[in-house]
């Protein structure tokens, strides 16, 4: 069976683009960019001493499932999480669910996700995906990143919902139980943006932020003695165009979908302040993507010495700066609210 | 972004980017994967010089198949060893020449699991003669097909080696 009544999309980011659809079908009205405005998602990591990580990462989101709880904790949407132990529990409760009609979302290693292009699929326990219905050994998945639905066989399915590793799903899965009438904009955008300006320049570690983004900066130089070899520099460092385009972010490193959200945003409460807050992240956004566009560039052209390092370091550092003043004004625009 | 400078036309992998729209709104589009687009043929040549490389060493028994597994599925011995449930130091030492037959067959049925490979696989490479330095979406293409489907028995994989009816 196949739940009718659920609509799917594509969307920017998986886990927002999930938790959007489940919402939708709920009969919520509420879009993908507020999703990520409202649970604060916006954020900068520079991962290097990650025990599970074979090379240092960026990460330009808060971690896995914090979208989620920050928008319960929040709003009064009602969310029903479990976790198993036990793998036929977990598939029995999802065909329960799907039987009755609810759609449910799991966290899942994106490299099982088959019907994905062989060249996006790494390991990564992040990945969340809607089931929406089950036919014979397969079920049906709404997934952001596919144009259509897709199926996926339950052997696979159960594999990368009881992956281990790193942030290991455990066969992680909710769905909504319920929604409000309406979301309160007035009271929940400011505390959203207080809340994004304190994780990008408010009191955090080196490597988070504004200064994390500085650190990235300063780390990309120490990459080559990393690296086994030339191709395999290369390979890290295209990877940051993957990160900041590729890999569900709407572009520029969510920056665009984070312009997007303050444009609502300023639509929904009548603000000025916050169209121009919009176009400016518009602009870091083009600033990331050309970022991205230069790594992707000197990778593949193995233009990978100290001055092309020093480079890209210098337009990351620019980037550093230019959010620095950014999150100041927003942090001014937040308190008028 | 401008809605019109966001357009990439490349169908394999679509993806969602928000724009500034040509009335000035903010929204999203569908459009395709720039780096995939222009570099996919890049990343495929790595792949393949770091797998036939490693396979090299491989056959000249310089490596273990773990190792060799490990890189291919980009792990460290830490997230290899939380995916195996096999302690680190084991891990570790499954790596070296010399400790590689002192690996259990329950151990090395967790291996395969985390690298998604029949049990056997860890043991032999399956090649087609011309086709070392195809990618795999290439490979299916070729005459010559081969399939591996699981059986109950854990240990135990059919290898069928089929023509390609395509």
């Amino acid at each position: 069976m196949i739940i009718e009544s659920f609509n799917h999309k594509m969307a920017a980011h998986c886990e927002s683009g999930s938790l959007t659809a489940l919402l939708q079908h709920k009969g919520l009205e509420i879009t993908e960019p507020m999703i990520f405005g409202l649970g604060s998602g916006l954020y900068f990591g520079y991962l290097s001493r990650t025990p599970n990580l074979s090379f240092p990462m960026f990460i330009l989101r808060t971690k896995p499932g914090k979208l989620r709880k920050k928008l319960a904790k929040r709003t009064d949407i009602k969310f029903v999480t479990q976790r198993f132990k036990d793998q036929d529990k977990a598939e029995q409760e999802t065909d329960r669910l799907i039987s009755e009609g609810i759609p449910v979302a799991c966290q899942v290693d994106f490299y099982y996700m088959d019907y994905i292009p062989q060249w996006e699929r790494v390991h990564a326990n992040i990945h969340f995906i809607t089931i929406v219905g089950k036919e014979g050994d397969e079920y049906i998945v709404s997934d952001s990143y596919f144009p259509k639905l897709a199926r996926i066989h339950k052997d696979n399915l159960r594999k990368a919902r009881f992956a281990g590793g790193y942030l290991a799903p455990k066969g992680f899965m909710y769905y909504i139980e319920s929604v409000p009438e309406r979301i309160d904009y007035k009271k929940l955008v400011p505390v959203a943006l207080k809340n994004t300006v304190n994780n990008m320049i408010g009191v955090q570690p080196p490597f988070i932020g504004v200064r994390g983004i500085r650190t990235f900066a300063k780390k990309l130089q120490g990459w080559p003695k990393l690296t086994r070899d030339i191709d395999h520099l290369s390979h890290e460092v295209m990877k940051i165009n993957v990160f900041l385009e590729d890999q569900g972010t709407g572009g520029g490193g969510f920056r665009y979908l984070y312009a997007t959200f303050l444009r609502q945003a300023s639509e929904a409460l009548g603000n000025k302040d916050l169209v121009e807050m919009s176009k400016k992240m518009m602009e870091i956004g083009d600033g990331w993507r050309k970022i991205s566009y230069f790594a992707a560039k000197i990778g593949k052209y193995r233009d990978l010495g100290p001055e092309k390092l020093e480079e890209l370091g210098d337009l990351i550092n620019k980037m550093a700066d230019v959010e620095e003043v950014f999150y100041k004004e927003l942090k001014i625009v937040s308190n008028n609210i | 972004m401008k809605e019109k400078d966001a357009y990439i036309d490349y169908e394999p992998q679509q993806l969602i980017m928000y724009v500034e729209k040509e009335d000035g709104s903010y929204g999203p589009i569908q459009t395709g994967s720039y780096i995939s687009k222009n570099y996919l043929d890049d990343f495929w040549d790595k792949m393949m010089k770091l797998r036939n490389s490693l396979l090299e060493k491989l056959k000249k028994n310089e490596i273990t198949p773990i190792y060799f597994y490990k890189l291919i599925h980009d792990f460290n011995d830490v997230e290899l060893s939380r995916r195996t449930g096999i302690p680190v130091f084991k891990v570790k030492r499954h790596q070296k020449l010399k400790s590689f037959k002192t690996i259990k067959l329950s151990e090395m049925q967790k291996y395969a699991y985390a690298f998604d490979i029949p049990v056997s696989n860890l043991l032999q490479a399956i090649v087609i003669e011309g086709n070392e330095d195809k990618v795999d979406s290439d490979i299916m293409q070729q005459p010559i097909l081969v399939k591996q489907t699981r059986t109950e028995n854990p240990y135990l994989v059919i290898t069928k080696i089929e023509l390609n009816k395509k």
